[in-house]
């Protein structure tokens, strides 16, 4: 049998709409032995609002009727449950994730944190191997971070404005272990999982041959010691702050709201403060919101900047997938891979259209470089919903950021689910 | 004869450091400290600091601590039990209001004026001593306060951040530093990033070790080891500086004792400052800490031996006594010095080695005989042994030169004085800005390009001989906005990878500090156009100082610059 040595075209992307998370199906098209496709992430936080039921089990089923006849593979950039929910299996072997499993992919790509030992797997030298150590305890601790918070916002004063709380729900929820999901991409594959990081092969090229893949990130602790600068504080800091979330007490038994700290203590009826004082209370309330935010947003910074960043070269384009990384996952790929990034004719946008995922260096590359396609002919991929992260339309962390989604429009073709509002359903983009 | 009651000061009881800090009985060490006496509002709300006791997780609103209640003199809290300060909110307001007051007026005292919060509306900067439950405590120049958070301990107690005597100062030390110097928190070079929370640290160590009880308990327990000691530097270093590392509470000052450990840890070394391990600002500043405490230990044990007073035997409560006092002297000595130099600090972009010159300016300008304790060589010393010469290379001992001896300015004229009022030049910005108007070539302002005077601050200080300094300081600063193409016409060089259309904006200004007859005696000077803003060009291309997006994101971090640093320092 003649062996399959490149696809015949560039692939075909199907974007599916999820509300808000990613969930992209890559159909390479090879002259022999079927299509070759490619999962990259399937998952999908806070179920979207007029979502029909079972939507995810109906995207893995379009996926599964699209890989009949050919062969799968899935790329998990990261654990957040927006990129990895879909992977979820029930013990009826009826969830999405089931479906998916019963497809056999060849093999799962996930970043090198996933890897059970991580350290092992990614360095040499006994002080980085130490770090990566710490590191993937640090996740480990962030998680379990996350899964104290549900209890904790519920004991929130009623001040704090609906949607900070809506802001920290979904970031808390976005990163709580997700086992199920955890477990299937750990043993669905046939072949055994590839942990991948920058520099280091795809674990796809036997998978895809003829299709130059590069792993642009997640860089490891060595090479850019700024992705492990928020986790810094190991998973001490980690577990610290989910005794400080769970009020000091252990899962389940957390302080209540109405347990005063001092119970002997005379108090002031509640919303009645001294004319001196309230324009100060009302600053301690939004810093408190603040103090909040601050410490979820580092948990969510940290894992997004564990995402892997692919770049495919086929059949004459450059398809950029960065999953959700982040400022300092991006600021070691701009050093090293520049020239790389030059002409990219497909960008997936990173992190749903955020403020720090498509740095502005990454845009120039991309719009101005000295290979940059014309307008017509690059196209960008944003899988969206709106007000779910990074508050209201209209405040400066909004995502998708308004200004960045101008851009997109006047710079490239740009395809989004905020313009397809069938749940479930894919856009089928042709390059 | 019973002493005479001072009317102007009051006394409060606070923690001698924090409550994990007891002595042989169990008991935690206390102090007395004095502030500026006040009529109280409750809170306690004064003239300067106003206590608000808002519990945001909890949604309540203490009642306020009425102090004066009982009598405007009396110390409240004084003859109360460990347990009941610990348990009563009005104790804590008191902890907080006497800290931030008493540190204050330290830096009025030192300054020789009263000092301003940095906001512009209102003189009270707003206090909460259990602002929430997270492990953090922060300066807020957004807010205008100081926040300061609580949370479950591993031994299921509650630890209060506004507790900890360190803890209170360093936070007050930042507001404080914000409104002297405002430019300090700008992007710029890797020691200006480093010295507000090096600064910080130095003035809240040098807070505890200037309380006598503390000291004296941490010797104690050293003494309590052998039978006979040599109170020499590496002893007083090992029971005062580690010993304090070591007690500084369990639980919340894990990463504050840690902090002092790490930079006790510290190899001296001239290249340490180049190296990538100390470029992250916490650590760089932990250097800073590392110099001024080695000066102050060796300072400590000269002293000591100077006197005859550096040998002792287990249980001779007198001779640890007055090791302690001398070395609480010694601190509060050394605290006026290092505050007092802010005066003669540049306004921007201050470098460890700026302001290793202004200390030993500001102290030589004060007390030129260094009648009790001779920091000034320990100082040098130290600086040198950690990699940080003085800036001011061009006469002994490291002092800042007058503006004539610069050898930077060509062919200058003397210094124009006469179409300038004294009277004015102490307290009138555009008089100043006349006389810099009138002098811009001989002191080597920038031609042609926006230039401001940001603060005129009479000054009245005193030496604790007596001796009096009358000393007029200003500042000013000059900016132009440019795109990185122009750097080369303006004798820069942009850095390389910049894109030619990046906006820069270039700062330089200085520091003036005339004399009681009105003549200049100083310009520290950081110049618009030089290798300074050229090393800063570099540093910030390089850390992606002028990358939109970074810029951005600062601005956007919950909470504020402090928040965000402080959290990742709590725990």
């Amino acid at each position: 049998m003649p062996t399959t040595t490149k696809p015949s075209g560039p692939p075909t992307i199907r974007m599916y709409n999820v509300g808000f998370g990613d969930c992209f199906l890559l159909s390479f098209p090879y002259a022999s032995g079927g299509d070759r496709h490619l999962l990259i992430d399937f998952g999908s936080h806070p179920n979207p609002k007029g979502a029909p039921k079972g939507f995810m089990e109906a995207i893995a089923n379009d996926i599964k009727a699209r890989c009949q006849g050919g062969k799968l593979a899935v790329v998990a950039t990261h654990r957040h449950a927006d990129h990895i929910s879909g992977f979820t299996t029930n013990p009826k072997g009826t969830a999405s994730g089931d479906i998916i499993r019963a497809l056999k992919p060849e093999v799962v790509v996930q970043p090198w944190t996933e890897h059970p030992d991580a350290a092992r797997d990614a360095h040499k030298a006994p002080a980085l191997r130490l770090a990566a150590v710490e590191f993937h305890k640090s996740l480990a601790a962030m998680q379990s971070y996350a899964a104290a918070l549900a209890p904790s916002l519920a004991r929130l004063p009623a001040f704090l404005p609906g949607d900070l709380r809506a802001r920290l729900g979904f970031i808390g929820e976005d990163a709580v272990k997700n086992v199920e999901a955890v477990k299937n991409l750990m043993t669905m594959g046939k072949r055994a999982p590839r942990y991948v990081h920058a520099g280091t092969a795809s674990g796809l090229e036997t998978f895809l041959p003829g299709v130059a893949i590069h792993v642009l990130g997640p860089p490891t602790l060595e090479e850019e010691p700024d992705i492990g600068s928020y986790a810094k504080k190991s998973d001490q800091y980690w577990l610290r702050r989910r005794q400080i979330a769970l009020g000091g007490r252990g899962a389940g038994r957390a302080r209540g709201a109405d347990r005063p700290l001092f119970p002997g203590a005379r108090r002031r009826a509640k919303g009645r403060f001294p004319a001196h004082a309230g324009w100060f209370v009302a600053r301690l309330r939004l810093a408190y919101g603040d103090e909040l935010l601050g410490i979820v947003t580092e948990l969510d910074d940290v894992m997004n900047n564990t995402s892997i960043i692919l770049l495919f070269e086929v059949a004459g384009q450059k398809l950029l997938f960065p999953g959700d990384a982040q400022l300092e996952n991006w600021t070691y790929a701009l050093k090293q891979y520049r020239k790389l990034l030059d002409g990219v004719s497909v960008y997936k946008v990173g992190h749903h259209g955020s403020l720090n995922a498509t740095p502005k260096a990454l845009w120039r590359i991309m719009t101005e470089g000295d290979a940059a396609v014309p307008t017509a002919q690059f196209r960008t991929l944003m899988s969206t919903l709106r007000d779910v992260h990074g508050g209201k339309q209209g405040a400066p962390t909004e995502v998708p950021r308004g200004p960045l989604v101008d851009e997109l429009r006047q710079k490239s073709k740009l395809t989004t689910t905020l313009d397809h509002a069938d749940f479930g359903k894919p856009q089928v983009i042709q390059i | 004869m019973a002493r005479a009651q001072d009317e102007r000061a009051r006394e409060f009881t606070i923690f001698g450091q924090d409550p994990a800090v007891r002595d042989r009985a169990g008991r935690i060490v206390r102090a007395r400290i004095a502030v500026p006496a006040e009529r109280l509002d409750p809170g306690p709300r004064g003239y300067r600091v106003s206590v608000v006791d808002y519990d945001c997780t909890h949604d309540v609103l203490y009642q306020p601590a009425d102090l004066d209640r009982g009598g405007a003199g009396r110390d409240p809290y004084a003859s109360l039990g460990d347990d009941r300060l610990l348990r009563d909110p009005g104790f804590h307001a008191q902890h907080v209001y006497a800290l931030v007051m008493h540190t204050l007026a330290r830096f009025e005292a030192a300054l020789g004026r009263h000092v301003s919060w940095s906001f512009e509306y209102g003189h009270e900067l707003q206090v909460a001593p259990h602002a929430f439950q997270e492990a953090n405590a922060y300066y807020s120049e957004r807010n205008q306060g100081l926040l300061f958070g609580y949370f479950p301990g591993k031994r299921s107690h509650t630890i209060f951040s506004c507790l900890s005597h360190d803890v209170v100062v360093h936070e007050t030390s930042h507001a404080l530093l914000d409104g002297l110097r405002d430019r300090y928190t700008d992007p710029s070079v890797a020691d200006q990033a480093a010295f507000h929370e090096g600064f910080a640290d130095i003035v809240a160590l040098l807070s505890v070790f200037s309380i006598t009880s503390v000291l004296e308990e941490l010797l104690r327990r050293s003494a309590a080891r052998t039978a006979r000691y040599r109170a020499d530097e590496v002893w007083l270093r090992k029971s005062a500086l580690f010993g304090l590392a070591e007690q500084m509470g369990q639980e919340l000052q894990t990463q504050r004792g840690r902090a002092l450990r790490n930079s006790l840890d510290i190899e001296p070394a001239r290249d340490l400052l180049e190296r990538d391990e100390f470029q992250p600002p916490h650590r760089r500043g932990e250097v800073l800490v590392a110099a001024v405490l080695s000066a102050l230990v060796r300072t400590w044990a000269q002293h000591l031996r100077f006197l005859g007073a550096d040998q002792g035997r287990r249980g001779d409560a007198r001779a640890i006594h007055r090791i302690a006092e001398e070395g609480a002297a010694a601190a509060a000595h050394l605290l006026t010095l290092v505050i007092r130099a802010l005066d003669y600090a540049p306004p921007i972009d201050v470098l460890f080695g700026d302001y290793l010159s202004a200390m030993l300016t500001a102290d030589s300008e004060i007390s030129p005989q260094e009648p009790r304790f001779k920091f000034r060589e320990e100082l040098l010393r130290s600086f040198a042994r950690y990699g940080v010469p003085p800036t001011s290379d061009a006469g002994a001992g490291g002092l800042w030169q007058p503006p004539d001896a610069d050898p930077n300015i060509e062919g200058k004229r003397p210094l124009v004085y006469e179409r300038v009022h004294f009277e004015s030049l102490r307290q009138d910005r555009d008089e100043v800005f006349r006389f810099l108007w009138e002098n811009r070539a001989t002191l080597g302002l920038y031609p042609g390009t926006y230039t401001r005077v940001m603060s005129v601050r009479p000054c009245v200080r005193v030496a604790p001989d007596g001796f009096v300094l009358r000393e007029t300081v200003a500042e000013w600063e000059q900016m132009m906005d440019v795109r990185a193409a122009e750097l080369r016409r303006l004798g820069l060089r942009a850095p390389k990878g910049m894109p030619p259309r990046t906006p820069i904006r270039l700062h330089g200004g200085g520091t003036l500090v005339f004399d009681e007859f009105g003549k200049l005696k100083f310009n520290v000077h950081k110049r618009l156009m030089g290798r300074g803003q050229q090393r800063k060009l570099d540093y910030l291309w390089a850390h992606g100082g002028y990358r939109a997006d970074a810029a951005e994101a600062r601005t956007l971090a919950p909470g504020g610059y402090f928040a965000e640093l402080h959290r990742q320092r709590a725990l």
